[in-house]
């Protein structure tokens, strides 16, 4: 493949502006998630020294190997929920490399309110397991929580069961579990060690009941310690619940690791080669992407800045401009990269539609990089078909049997989300830039058509509506706009797999790829196109 | 991929990580990248590190490893930290004995009151024709033996206490 | 006569060495092998390997009857007792005698005579040598402990039956006298049977020289001259050289003839050692005398160039010596290292092993007295020595750069060996000026020792990582992809 050509210039002040623009969002997003990661109630950590418990990120680091990579999904769910008591919903997820397989981690972060669960917390803890079933990934619990969040029992209650229906997914798939018990899995947390293949239980810190000693107290009047009723030994030798008692989290880990020794390696689908790096800086994406979606910039430089030695086949490159599709290698894997360069027009519709095609006969993961306002309206596109040939993008899309992952790198909106993958079509991971932005559509627009409508209301029922009022209105309701477009608000949500530094992207798509390659994808099979 | 090093009575853990060309060794906070060759001559080879090229004998003990370097012989101690870790993960803290299956008790060595150490035969049982001779899991004084030789005992029953050990500091 | 088959009673470095002239000069070799021994040289060396047994390795080496016996089975018509075990056994000899075998060496009576440090003194005193003031307990011993004191302090203790160092005390004060007698005398009953002690004066940084001597019991005697044997760690010597660096040519000859003298005395036959304690001030006393091949002949045989083992055999089947002392004459400079299986930086705790590599120094002037082959192994059963490397210089700064090479050379790696501390002791600046005693290891013992720097323990742990397969292996196992990432963290 040959090497793309740039014409950007990093040594202007304009690229030194902008670049200096987007490293001042993506640090903010950088302090926003070491806060969520760190930061942490004294009386938290006092408490788990007492315990003589370990960090949940401390323990993380004795379990995986050593020197290698760590992705983490949704460091900032709930970021704007809860009044900010939640960070990342008390659950660190993601997928890193334990004894040279590929392993999916959920841990309880138990140095925040007992690493109880929010609402939040189960759709991200499914979300994790959703990935191992899709990749073939055996799942490591570390089991560390208080069980649901008492205040918000009923936002965990119902969707908590999609926890454990995923867990018997798993082990219907053949798909090994090891729980590693390291505090106590009471009520319904006493199900995720229980549906494992291999439970480990730290002595005197650990303990599976479905009632702890005071409930029992409650219930039936029987008086029992929390060992008796649900530690290490009773259930490694007496219920056969567990099956490793340990004296220390240290112990734990170890034995974790050589347990997923054990497991089966997986042999590698799709087309590989040795890796290479960018050609071009990667950290000029800093210059490329403005911080406002509004500014054009060609995707083509940003493609350049995260494959492999810069080199990109261009798959029809004078048609449908506004979407740029070809191949490349990431981390030495053969790719096939959609990504928008404006607004989608019926032929850059019929192009994706051809070319998801195109990689799901060859057997080729795509990578969707999206930044669209949409796909184009108006009589003549109507006339031609523009939203049946969204359609036909859609229904390729869905018809996919190859791995897709999807970045928004600064706007996505409409049904040109969609189009691009969007969350509720399956990519193996969705992740998006800080300064990206989303929705049905532009925050202004949105600003606008709410504000005219509201603004109709109120005047009808006050017909001196004085000036203040109005721009109080519409400040209003833009800053809601504003925040509830914003990557922020969605990722809080579990709208996608997490916020990620730019430059990080490369790396995040090639550990995505290695997991993904662990299925041999079956031969693609599309409902009907509307022609 | 840790291991514990110890020359001349000093401990040091390190791990290795690799990257495409070269091991890289991590020691504390530094990290040495390093490539090892097989060279001309028994066990020798020649280790590059920080640039430099040097030649060596190797030999590979059980629990050591053995170099010849600048005309010295030198000896390093290796542990797998996952090997003492583990050992100190079995039964440390059984305070009972429990029977497995209901059967009979054939003869018991000890009483109430004795001191025991680790692997001593407490009694001997017999089940389903099997006789097994049960041993203290670890040192201790008996606190309780609930049955005689000739008695009878049903599954999970408590054949033998021990008393419980004290809190270490 | 001469020799058709011979025995050689003895194993490791000597047995080989042994053996070696022995086959040169073709004559029929046959070696003894305790069930319990690992393979060494010396098996592949003789023409017929002989099993003996015992409860241990070492006492079946000290069952004369077994031996005589064995001899007799495989039709030796003689036997070498290298050094150590039975070489200056009188009984053994006696035995040999009465089964018509030749015993390569003395005499019985001579044997008899020097092997008892008190009746060898008086022997050689009265005929007029010089001997160190001294107390012999079998004297009067109710006097002992007086006359003890009277020899002045500082003073030695020695167990009469005794040898190679051991039992030995140094008294320096009155108020140790009594219990140091004490323990002497048990470590005499210990070690060798016998409790009765000698006293002597002790000379404080003293040298050791002795004297190479042979004889053919027909009243010829020549000296090859002088070997001096200083380094000594508990009394053992580890490091030998010849010619001594304190000697004028003057005291050279003096001592040399001096021994030449007591050898002439007995008509001693075969080869033997005189010992002296050579004063700072120039005097030198009578020690012993050792009626054998001593560890560290090499030396000798370096800078004259005669093989003493084939003079031993010679003289063994009746030769006449044949040579004049003008026929002998030093050349050069030589240096022997006893390479021992002991941690130097422990208080030369003896250490086990298995050699799991070893690659012996060449070059000129170098030679190898090895008892050990590569991939064997070293446990307690016998002592400590390994092998021994000798080299040969024109001078002396030449054989101590060559020693120094070699030393370094050599590779022993499996069991811990004393390699680097005796390159330490060729290094340090008072053994190169020649200015020693049987002090200076004791003395030197902190600037002896050596810690590796950092650059090498980072060169060690690197070798270390690098060479151990499985820990390779897990890294290995990582995908590459992974490994390339390195501890990326989103």
């Amino acid at each position: 493949m040959r090497r793309m050509q740039t014409q950007i210039r990093p040594e202007t002040a304009e690229f030194k502006q902008a670049s200096a623009q987007m490293q001042e969002v993506v640090k903010r997003f950088h302090d926003m998630q070491d806060k969520a990661r760190h930061q942490r109630p004294q009386r938290d950590l006092d408490r788990l020294k007492r315990q003589g418990k370990m960090l949940v990120r401390q323990r993380l680091e004795l379990l995986l190997d050593p020197g290698t990579p760590f992705l983490e999904f949704s460091s900032l769910a709930a970021n704007d929920l809860y009044d900010g008591q939640a960070p990342g919903a008390n659950i660190i997820t993601g997928v890193g490399v334990i004894s040279g397989r590929e392993v999916v981690i959920h841990a309880d972060d138990s140095s925040n309110k007992g690493g109880a669960w929010y609402p939040m917390s189960v759709p991200k803890i499914v979300r994790a397991l959703e990935f191992a079933l899709e990749n073939n990934l055996p799942v490591v619990h570390i089991c560390d929580s208080a069980g649901g969040y008492l205040e918000d029992m009923s936002g965990v209650f119902a969707p908590g069961g999609r926890v454990f229906r995923n867990q018997c997914m798993l082990s219907k798939k053949g798909i090994p579990q090891v729980a590693i018990v390291c505090g106590h899995c009471t009520a319904g947390g006493a199900y995720v060690p229980a549906l494992c293949e291999h439970t480990i239980i730290v002595r005197d810190t650990g303990a599976i009941f479905l009632g702890g000693p005071p409930l029992v107290k409650a219930a039936t009047g029987e008086e029992v310690s929390v060992n008796d009723l649900g530690g290490a030994d009773m259930h490694t030798s007496i219920s056969g619940t567990g099956d490793y008692p340990v004296d220390s989290e240290e112990a734990a880990m170890i034995l974790a690791r050589e347990i997923v020794g054990t497991f089966p390696r997986k042999p590698r689908a799709f087309d590989w080669s040795a890796p290479e790096a960018p050609y071009y800086d990667p950290k000029e994406i800093y210059g490329i992407v403005p911080v406002d979606y509004h500014v054009r910039f060609d995707m083509r430089e940003v493609i350049a800045r995260i494959v492999d030695g810069s080199r990109f086949h261009e798959y029809q490159p004078d048609y449908g401009t506004t979407l740029v599709t070809g191949y490349a290698r990431i981390w030495g894997c053969k790719v096939g990269i959609l990504g928008n360069n404006g607004v989608l027009f019926n032929d850059s519709s019929l192009k994706a539609a051809h070319f998801i095609q195109l990689c799901n006969q060859n057997g080729t993961p795509l990578i969707f990089l999206q930044n669209t306002t949409g796909y184009m309206i108006g009589r003549e596109y109507e006339e031609r078909g523009i939203t049946k040939d969204g359609a036909k993008m859609l229904m390729a899309q869905a018809g996919s049997e190859v791995p897709k992952l999807t970045v928004l790198t600064s706007g996505a909106f409409g049904a040109g989300y969609y189009g691009m993958c969007g969350r509720a079509w399956d990519p193996r991971l969705i992740m998006s830039w800080p300064s990206s932005q989303m929705g049905v559509m532009g925050p202004e627009q949105a600003a606008r058509t709410l504000g005219d409508v509201k603004l109709a209301q109120m005047r009808r029922a006050d017909p001196d509506l004085s000036e203040e009022a109005v721009k109080e209105l519409r400040d209003r309701v833009r800053a809601k706009a504003e925040n509830e477009t914003s990557a922020y608000w969605f990722t809080s949500r579990m709208h996608d797999d997490g916020i990620i530094d730019p430059l990080d992207t490369r790396n995040m798509l090639g550990i995505a790829l290695t997991c993904a390659a662990g299925v041999t994808p079956n031969a693609p099979h599309y409902g009907v196109y509307r022609m | 991929m840790r291991r514990i090093l110890e020359i001349n009575g000093k401990e040091t853990p390190i791990w290795l990580a690799s990257t495409g060309q070269s091991q890289v060794l991590h020691l504390g906070d530094r990290e040495i990248p390093c490539t090892l060759d097989p060279a001309t001559g028994k066990g020798a080879y020649t280790l590059e590190l920080d640039g430099t090229r040097i030649s060596l004998r190797i030999a590979v003990g059980e629990e050591a490893t053995f170099v010849h370097l600048n005309g010295r012989a030198y000896e390093i101690g290796r542990t797998d930290p996952s090997q003492t870790l583990g050992e100190s993960g079995g039964g440390a803290a059984q305070d009972q004995m429990i029977a497995p299956m209901p059967g009979v008790v054939v003869s018991v060595s000890v009483a109430a009151g004795d001191d025991v150490a680790e692997g001593q035969a407490l009694m001997v049982i017999e089940s389903m024709k099997l006789e097994t001779t049960i041993t203290a899991p670890r040192d201790g004084t008996v606190a309780e033996i609930p049955f005689a030789a000739g008695d009878s005992f049903g599954g999970k029953e408590i054949l033998l206490k021990l008393e419980p050990l004290e809190e270490a500091e | 006569m001469s020799i058709n088959k011979l025995l050689v009673a003895n194993r490791g470095e000597i047995a080989a060495r042994v053996l070696r002239t022995a086959r040169a000069i073709g004559i029929k070799t046959a070696v003894l092998r305790h069930p319990a021994e690992v393979d060494s040289p010396a098996h592949t060396i003789a023409d017929e390997v002989v099993t003996i047994n015992g409860a241990t390795p070492v006492a079946a080496y000290l069952d004369i009857d077994q031996i005589v016996e064995l001899a007799q089975r495989i039709g030796a018509d003689a036997v070498h007792p290298g050094y150590g075990f039975l070489a200056e056994n009188a009984a053994f000899v006696g035995a040999l005698d009465k089964a018509g075998i030749t015993f390569v060496g003395p005499t019985q009576e001579v044997i008899d005579l020097m092997g008892d440090k008190i009746r060898a003194r008086n022997y050689v005193e009265e005929r007029g040598f010089p001997v160190a003031p001294s107390a012999i307990e079998d004297d009067n011993p109710a006097t002992f402990v007086e006359r003890a004191r009277a020899v002045g302090y500082p003073l030695l203790i020695k167990p009469s039956a005794g040898g190679g160092g051991k039992g030995m005390h140094i008294v320096r004060e009155e108020s140790e006298l009594e219990t140091s007698i004490e323990t002497a005398r048990r470590e005499g009953e210990r070690y060798f049977g016998d409790g009765r002690l000698f006293v002597e004066r002790y000379i404080e940084n003293p040298r050791h020289i002795e004297v190479q001597v042979m004889g053919d019991g027909q009243g010829n005697v020549v000296h090859f001259w002088e070997r001096e044997c200083s380094i000594q760690r508990r009394f053992q010597k580890i490091l030998e050289e010849t010619p001594s660096p304190a000697l004028t040519p003057e005291q050279r000859d003096d001592i040399c003839e001096s021994a030449a003298g007591i050898a002439r005395a007995v008509n001693y036959r075969g080869a033997g050692t005189v010992e002296f304690i050579y004063a700072p001030n120039g005097g030198y006393y009578f020690l012993e005398m050792n009626t054998r091949l001593q560890v560290e002949h090499p030396v000798t045989e370096m800078v004259t160039g005669f093989d003493l083992v084939a003079e031993q055999l010679r003289i063994a089947a009746g030769e006449e010596l044949g040579l004049q002392q003008s026929d002998i004459r030093q050349t050069g400079h030589s240096i022997e290292l006893r390479i021992c299986a002991e941690d130097a930086d422990a208080d030369f705790r003896p250490a086990i092993g298995d050699i799991l590599l070893m690659d012996e120094p060449v070059g000129p002037g170098v030679r190898v007295d090895s008892g050990i082959l590569d991939g064997g192994s070293v446990t307690t059963d016998f002592d400590p020595m390994l092998s021994k490397l000798i080299v040969h210089g024109r001078n002396r700064p030449e054989a101590i750069a060559r020693a120094r090479r070699a030393a370094q050379d050599y590779v022993i790696l499996g069991v811990t060996t004393n390699l680097g501390y005796l390159d330490a002791i060729l290094a340090h600046p008072k053994f190169q000026s020649g200015k020693v005693s049987t002090g200076f290891l004791a003395d030197e013992a902190e600037a002896l020792k050596q810690e590796p720097d950092d650059t090498t323990q980072d060169i060690l742990m690197a070798a270390t990582a690098l060479s151990d397969a499985r820990l390779v292996q897990a890294v290995e196992n990582v995908p590459e992809i992974y490994r390339m990432m390195g501890g990326w963290r989103n």
